[in-house]
Parts: C-alpha cells; sequence; structure tokens
C-alpha cells in the first residue's frame, strides 16, 4: 500500500478515536448535570479538561450561583469541545481531519464509507448546538457517538481487512492508548480517592458492570485503575488497546513480528510487557503516576517508530533487493 | 451553506388517482396515464421558448419534439412541476452526499463547490453519434501523426502545412521530445474534443490533448441519472459509458512492453487540485495507485513509489499534472509537484506517461486552424467533423479583422482553458472591449478569434421550471498500443445562465447526461 495513503488512513482513525473519546467524555458527563452538586461537577470539568490536555475556555469555578454555572459555563465548557471553530481539538474539527483524509483516499475508500462519513460531517456542520441542548445537554455528544458508530460500523461491514483498513484501526488503537493513559493520569491525580469519579470513568469506559461481575459494586479506586489498565477484555483498557496494536502490526508486517523483531513489535511488546508485569496488583497513586507517566510517552514514542517504520523510511531502505 | 433539508432523505408514497413520483421515468408500478406529447410553450414546457437563432435538441422549430426526444418530452410533460423539482433535487442530492466536486481557482471562501446538474438528459441519435464518432478519430489519428512528426522529421513543418514558428514558439512544445521514442507512437492516450452544435450540424470547437477533465462528472451523471429515471433509461436503449475506467485501465496497460501486469498509477497535483475528484475516481475505478510526486523517486532510470513494504516500481503513469510541473531536473525546477529524474526515465524507456510531454503544442488554440489541414496532408482525407471558422491574430489581417468586429467575436488566449482570459464581445462591456483591444494589440500572437456560435440548446430544468440553455459536449477518446475507444456519450456542458454561452463549471456552467440512444428503442 502507498505509504502515504497508509499515514492518511492511520490518522483517519486518530480523528475518529479522538472525536468517540470527547463525545464519549461529555456524554457522560453532561448526563450528569441534572442530579450533581455543582461543585461536583466543575471537579469533573477540571478533570475532563485535563484528560484532554485543553485549557477550559472559561473559568471553572462554582461562584454564589450555581445556577448560572450549570447554564451558562458548562455550555460553553460543553460548546467549545464540540463545535468551537477556535479548538483545533473539538470534535467538529476531528471530523473535518477525518473528511479532508477521507479525500485523498477516495481509490482505497469503498463508497458507502465516504458517503457515511460526509453525511455525518454535513449534519454536524449544520446541526443546532442550542437547539440539542434545550432537549437535554448530552443529546448532541449521545448522537454524535450514534454517527461514529454507525460509521465503525459501515467501515467493519464495508472494508476489505487489509491494509488500509488494518492502518486506520491502527491509528484507532493508538490514538486509544493515548487518549486513555491521559484520562487515567488526570483521575488519578485529581480524583482524590473519590469512588464516584471512578464509577464514573468505569462507565466512560464501558467496563462498569465488568467490574461488578470481577469484583463488586463496592468501587475501590485501585481496583478500578488495575481493571481499566490491564483487564484484556474491557474494551477501552489500555491492555485491550496494545494487543490490538500488537495483532495490527503482524498484520501490516509478518516479517517484522519474527526475531529480531522490527522496532513497532518490538516497541508494541515492550508496552504489553509493562502492563502485564508492573501491574499486577493494586499500587500507591504515586507509583501508578509514574508508572503512567511513562506510558504516556512510550504511546507517543509509538506512533514515531510506526510513522518512521512505514511512510517515512529512508529510500535506500526501501530499495528492492 | 446546505440545509438540514439538503441532507435528509425524502420519500414520497404514490396515492390513489396519483401515479406517483415520476411514473413515466421510474420503476413505478403503476402504469402512466396516456401521455400527452409536449409542445413547446404548453404544459410542462409553458416557459419554454424556441428562438430560431439555436437549434433546439428537444424541439422541432414548429415547438413539436423531435422524434428521438418524442418519449423524454412526452415523460416531462406528464411530469409535475412537484415531480420534476423532485427528481431534480435527487440527482442534486446524490452528487452532495457522493462529493462529486470541483475547485473553482480564486476563490479561498467556497473552494471546493459541488458541480451543478441537471436532471434532465440531452438526447442524440445513434447515427448522428457514429458521425461524431468517426469524426474523432480520423481527428486524433491526425494529430498523433502530426506529434510524431514535429518530433521527429517534421515533414509537417518542410512542407509548409504549419508555419513553423507557430510550433517552435509554443509554450507547450518540449525541445526535450525531440526524438525521444514514445511507446507505439501513442503521444495522445486521452483525449477530450468539446464539440458544439448550430443549425449548420456539428462542429469541434477545441482539442484538449494535455490533461483533459470532466469524465467523472460524465460518469457520475449517468449513474444519477439512472437511479433517478430508471424507465425511461431503459426504454430508450442508452449507449452505455460506463466501462470507460477499464478501457482506460486496458488502453494504457497496452502500452508497457516489459510487463504483462503493469502497475498503473494517476499522477496527481494533490488535494486542492481543481480535479481533484476526479483523479481520485478514476484511480479507485481503475484499481490504480494514486500518487503525487512525493510519493515517488526516480533509482536507476527506473521510477519506484513509496509503500509500507517498501519501494515498488511503477510502470504506468496517468499524470494529471502539466508539463512544466512534471520534472523539476527537466522543466520547472520550482515545481514542488514532479518527480525529480523522472524524464529522464521516460526517454530510457522504463515508464510511459500519458499522456506524453509535449502534447500540449497540438491543442494550441491557434494550432487548431491548421487541423484540417493536417487530416488532408497526414491522412489524405477530407475533415469529417468541421471546424470553427477561426481568426489567427498572429496575422495581420486575422487581427485588423478582429479589432474591427471585436463586438460580434470570441476572442481567446491561444493558451487558455477554462473560460478564462477570453472575451465575448457580444456580451462584453464597452471598457472591455477596450481592456482587451489593448491586450490584442500588445500581443497579437497570443490571440484567436472565432464567431460568436449559435451553440444549440437543450431543455434543462432551472428555477422550478423547463428552458433552454446552451449547451456543448465533450466526448472522451482513449487511444491504446493498437485500438481507439470512444465513450458513446460525454460531458454534457450547460451555461445555466439564462442567454450565457460559458458552459465551463468554474463560470456557472453545469452538467447534465448525454444519451446516445439506439434506433431500437424498448417499450415501457
Amino acid at each position: 500500500m502507498l505509504a502515504r495513503a497508509a499515514a492518511d488512513f492511520y490518522w483517519m482513525g486518530r480523528y475518529f478515536e479522538r472525536a468517540e473519546h470527547t463525545a464519549r467524555l461529555l456524554d457522560y458527563h453532561l448526563g450528569r448535570l441534572v442530579d450533581t452538586p455543582a461543585d461536583v461537577l466543575a471537579h469533573g470539568w477540571q478533570a475532563l479538561y485535563s484528560a484532554l490536555g485543553q485549557p477550559p475556555p472559561v473559568s471553572i469555578t462554582v461562584t454564589d450561583d450555581a445556577e448560572a454555572f450549570l447554564v451558562a459555563d458548562a455550555f460553553a465548557l460543553a460548546a467549545y469541545l464540540i463545535e468551537d471553530p477556535a479548538n483545533p481539538d473539538a470534535i467538529i474539527q476531528n471530523w473535518i481531519n477525518a473528511r479532508d483524509n477521507a479525500k485523498q483516499l477516495r481509490p482505497w475508500l469503498p463508497v458507502r464509507v465516504w458517503t457515511c462519513l460526509n453525511d455525518g460531517f454535513f449534519w454536524l456542520r449544520d446541526c443546532d448546538f442550542a437547539g440539542y441542548w434545550a432537549r437535554g445537554p448530552n443529546s448532541l455528544p449521545a448522537r454524535v457517538m450514534d454517527r461514529l458508530r454507525l460509521l465503525s460500523g459501515v467501515i467493519e461491514a464495508r472494508m476489505s481487512r487489509d491494509d488500509a483498513w488494518r492502518f486506520l484501526v491502527l491509528g484507532r488503537y493508538v490514538e486509544r492508548l493515548q487518549r486513555q493513559t491521559a484520562l487515567l493520569q488526570a483521575w488519578s491525580r485529581l480524583s482524590d480517592g473519590n469512588f464516584q469519579m471512578w464509577t464514573g470513568l468505569l462507565g466512560v469506559c464501558a467496563a462498569y458492570e465488568a467490574y461488578c461481575r470481577v469484583y463488586s459494586m463496592v468501587i475501590q479506586p485501585a481496583h478500578a485503575r488495575a481493571f481499566l489498565l490491564s483487564n484484556p477484555e474491557i474494551p477501552y483498557s489500555l491492555s485491550f488497546a496494545v494487543r490490538r496494536v500488537q495483532t495490527l502490526l503482524s498484520g501490516i508486517d509478518p516479517a517484522g513480528g519474527r526475531y529480531p523483531l522490527r522496532a513497532p513489535h518490538r516497541h508494541a511488546l515492550r508496552l504489553s510487557a509493562a502492563i502485564e508485569t508492573d501491574l499486577q496488583a493494586p499500587t500507591e497513586d504515586v507509583e501508578t503516576g509514574d508508572f503512567l507517566a511513562d506510558f504516556a510517552q512510550e504511546c507517543r514514542e509509538l506512533h514515531n517508530i510506526i510513522i518512521a517504520e512505514y511512510v517515512d523510511y529512508p529510500l535506500e531502505r526501501g530499495l528492492p533487493s | 451553506m446546505v440545509s438540514k433539508a439538503d441532507t435528509s432523505v425524502t420519500t414520497s408514497t404514490p396515492s390513489p388517482g396519483n401515479l406517483g413520483p415520476t411514473a413515466h421515468l421510474s420503476f413505478d408500478r403503476a402504469r402512466p396515464s396516456v401521455a400527452s406529447p409536449a409542445v413547446a410553450g404548453t404544459g410542462a414546457f409553458t416557459h419554454y421558448a424556441i428562438d430560431s437563432r439555436f437549434r433546439d435538441e428537444m424541439f422541432r422549430s414548429d415547438g413539436t419534439l423531435r422524434a428521438a426526444t418524442e418519449r423524454l418530452g412526452t415523460a416531462l410533460n406528464n411530469a409535475t412541476s412537484e415531480q420534476l423539482m423532485q427528481l431534480q433535487d435527487g440527482v442534486r442530492r446524490r452528487f452532495l452526499h457522493e462529493g462529486i466536486t470541483f475547485t473553482v481557482i480564486g476563490k479561498e471562501e467556497a473552494a471546493e463547490q459541488i458541480i451543478p446538474i441537471d436532471c434532465v438528459p440531452r438526447v442524440i441519435t445513434a447515427s448522428e453519434w457514429d458521425h461524431i464518432d468517426q469524426g474523432l478519430r480520423q481527428r486524433l489519428h491526425a494529430l498523433n501523426l502530426f506529434l510524431k512528426d514535429i518530433y521527429h522529421e517534421g515533414w509537417s513543418l518542410r512542407d509548409g502545412i504549419v508555419p513553423h514558428d507557430l510550433v517552435f514558439g509554443c509554450p507547450q512544445y518540449r525541445m526535450e521530445m525531440l526524438g525521444t521514442k514514445v511507446p507505439h507512437d501513442a503521444y495522445v492516450s486521452v483525449c477530450g474534443t468539446d464539440i458544439v452544435r448550430t443549425h449548420d450540424g456539428f462542429a469541434v470547437l477545441e482539442d484538449n490533448l494535455r490533461v483533459p477533465s470532466g469524465v467523472s462528472y460524465m460518469l457520475a451523471c449517468r449513474a444519477a441519472i439512472k437511479q433517478a429515471m430508471p424507465r425511461l433509461y431503459r426504454a430508450h436503449n442508452v449507449r452505455e459509458v460506463l466501462p470507460y475506467p477499464e478501457q482506460l485501465y486496458s488502453q494504457l496497460a497496452s502500452l508497457v512492453t516489459w510487463t504483462q501486469t503493469p502497475r498503473v498509477a494517476v499522477l496527481t497535483p494533490g488535494r486542492y487540485n481543481s480535479a481533484y475528484y476526479e483523479h481520485a475516481f478514476l484511480a479507485g475505478e481503475m484499481g490504480a495507485e494514486l500518487v503525487e510526486g512525493r510519493d515517488m523517486v526516480v533509482h536507476d532510470g527506473l521510477v519506484f513509489m513509496r509503500t509500507v513494504t517498501g519501494l515498488k516500481r511503477i510502470d504506468v503513469i496517468y499524470r494529471r499534472v502539466d508539463d512544466d510541473f512534471l520534472d523539476p531536473v527537466t522543466f520547472r525546477s520550482d515545481s514542488l509537484l514532479g518527480v525529480p529524474g523522472l524524464f529522464h526515465a521516460y526517454r530510457a524507456g522504463n515508464v510511459v506517461i500519458a499522456n506524453a510531454p509535449g502534447t500540449g503544442v497540438a491543442d494550441d488554440k491557434a494550432l487548431y486552424a491548421y487541423v484540417p489541414d493536417l487530416i488532408r496532408y497526414f491522412l489524405s482525407e477530407e475533415p469529417i467533423l468541421a471546424n470553427v471558422e477561426t481568426h489567427l491574430c498572429r496575422s495581420t489581417e486575422g487581427l485588423t479583422f478582429t479589432l474591427e468586429n471585436l463586438d460580434k467575436l470570441v476572442v481567446k488566449e491561444v493558451g487558455g482553458s477554462g473560460g478564462y482570459g477570453m472575451l465575448v464581445g457580444p456580451h462584453a462591456s464597452a471598457k472591455e472591449k477596450r481592456d482587451f483591444a489593448k491586450r490584442l494589440r500588445a500581443d497579437p500572437a497570443n490571440f484567436i478569434s472565432q464567431p460568436t456560435l449559435a451553440l444549440s440548446r437543450a431543455a434543462c430544468f432551472t428555477d422550478g421550471r423547463l428552458e433552454p440553455r446552451h449547451v456543448d459536449v465533450r466526448p472522451f477518446v482513449l487511444r491504446g498500443k493498437e485500438d481507439t475507444w470512444i465513450a458513446p456519450g460525454g460531458l454534457c456542458r450547460v451555461a445555466l445562465r439564462r442567454g450565457s454561452l460559458v458552459v465551463n463549471s468554474s463560470q456557472g456552467g453545469g452538467c447534465k447526461d448525454l444519451w446516445v440512444i439506439n434506433e431500437e428503442q424498448r417499450s415501457l
């Protein structure tokens, strides 16, 4: 596959995942507006913005007028993440970026995938955020997630499992690794042992029911953190994402998975080993924080290694023998 | 801005007593009622005014339907305004959803636009088309021989068929091509020739031999219209244009001599190019690679593209990049779109480039005037398709005539395209004419003039009603190792603004499907 096209698929996958990640967080958080004290909500916004690595557009402080915070500031905080043209990481911007990439991939992209993506863009571009907000603050993120799930479904149904698909999904999981690590970092730093925040995080990561089956309904932050780090059956756990990355790399470059391992395979193996050996048992916050900081750095490095190996490699290395 | 309604799916259910939407056109199970034939100026064609100055594609001069358009015109006449609107909306929405776009040069704020499509097809009979087909084959054959001649022996120049300075002074003439062997002498593998129709018949307006575009819109129009009016389409027994991509692939692949399984790539300037949609479309349909200059490298005289598993050789490049930008080592050194060393690989015979560099000299608007002579010279035949009367401003008589008749003529730059840099005398203001006259006097060799043609008009559904609009057609001709293949149809361009003669999409034009119908019709 053409290296530039592979990179475009990879980035398209990353943009999808970014949009979905933000929508998922907003869906959960905005769903709590109805019954959560304002100061707890404000704390949640801080954690959310911290996890996304973005400075909030307005100050997140609850004044005497909690109502004003709920109605006005929450709207501004949500709008910034969804549709603000000033925010390069807003959901709409990620959708635009994914569509721009898709335009360059038309020869490889099934028509249905393109039209689904294109229709989604028109819908999001023209949708009335204030109107959705009036119907329910989390109704728009929920619809965004529906659109993204539809797109994922069309991709799964229509794309052959070739390198185009592999790079697209690889992008999704590399992005997921980075975003989920940042999420766990933010929650470890800001939750202060608050089990409610961890309950919410398990919900955001589609892991609450599974957690209850493995442990119990009593949520212990250390258990929840370990669960989201190392349970290989939870789609949003780090372990799950690393395993998917390893599988995809094996498909893209089967020879690279045999010894001596090529750089991306080696690095993915290191990430897998780190999760499985360093975090067998619940650990102290400080240790986990250090681990996550290192892990985040390794995830960024994984991206660089993939690009260097498959896209920007030296020409001499690529010549046919 | 596209409203929500634009992206929603609308459906309509036939009600008792109602034939359902476009019953005459679709596969609606209800039988159409007894159809009343259309007459210009009545029924659905109330606003359709016949103008005797222009040949009408739908109606005869007495306002009755032509034989070829009887079925289409009758179906349109029996559809309500709402049904026609629904039809038009359906094809337009299809273009929107599929992102069938073009880019308008110099309009940053609305760079990417959906190409306007009209839902009413233009109809041409098979016998009329066969005449065009033969004329195009003849023309392309002669032009290929001419190109081989000027880059080798130059007999046509020595014999005075074409002036030396017209060829050697043409910016598209490539000295580097002198003596270069072109695979199977197929200098032009893809040609798009603009053909107009007047009361005098069909005539060639210009040849596009460099990187003719528009074929994707032809195919998209056909797909959209087929879906919108399947019943009528089937009944008309229309000749099929959809095999174009596979024909393009096989014609390009046939030019390769060193392998049976060549790797074909479409070279695009990138996503900001006005025809990027088309480049991506063709690559996808052919199963070819869509590459940019930065994806390729020349090594040991071979051309490679960078894949995820190393460099892979490319055998054929269907380039959609102008000569100037193909290779910064040979042509423009500041080009970032090309591949350093590509021309060296081409001269060494290690890659096929279609169309060959230097073909632009034969689609220069000044050289156009000599094409009938070239046909006579190289083929010893009379031209099947006529040329439009052309005055070369490079000659004193041509310049004088042009300046004296500026208000009646269309003046074009010899190397211009896309409707830019031209003056339509009858529609120009006094100031525009004065300014253009200055430009003419300053550089007369850069201009030609032609009479303002009475382009034929076809029915269009515009502003909620059926009205005539001026049209032309760009058929696409493919030439490979031995064969020439012509898509039986073409991009029918339409000047959507009332009275306008400019059909270019960048200047307010749109497109419509062109049906070449076989004589024997199927029953509805």
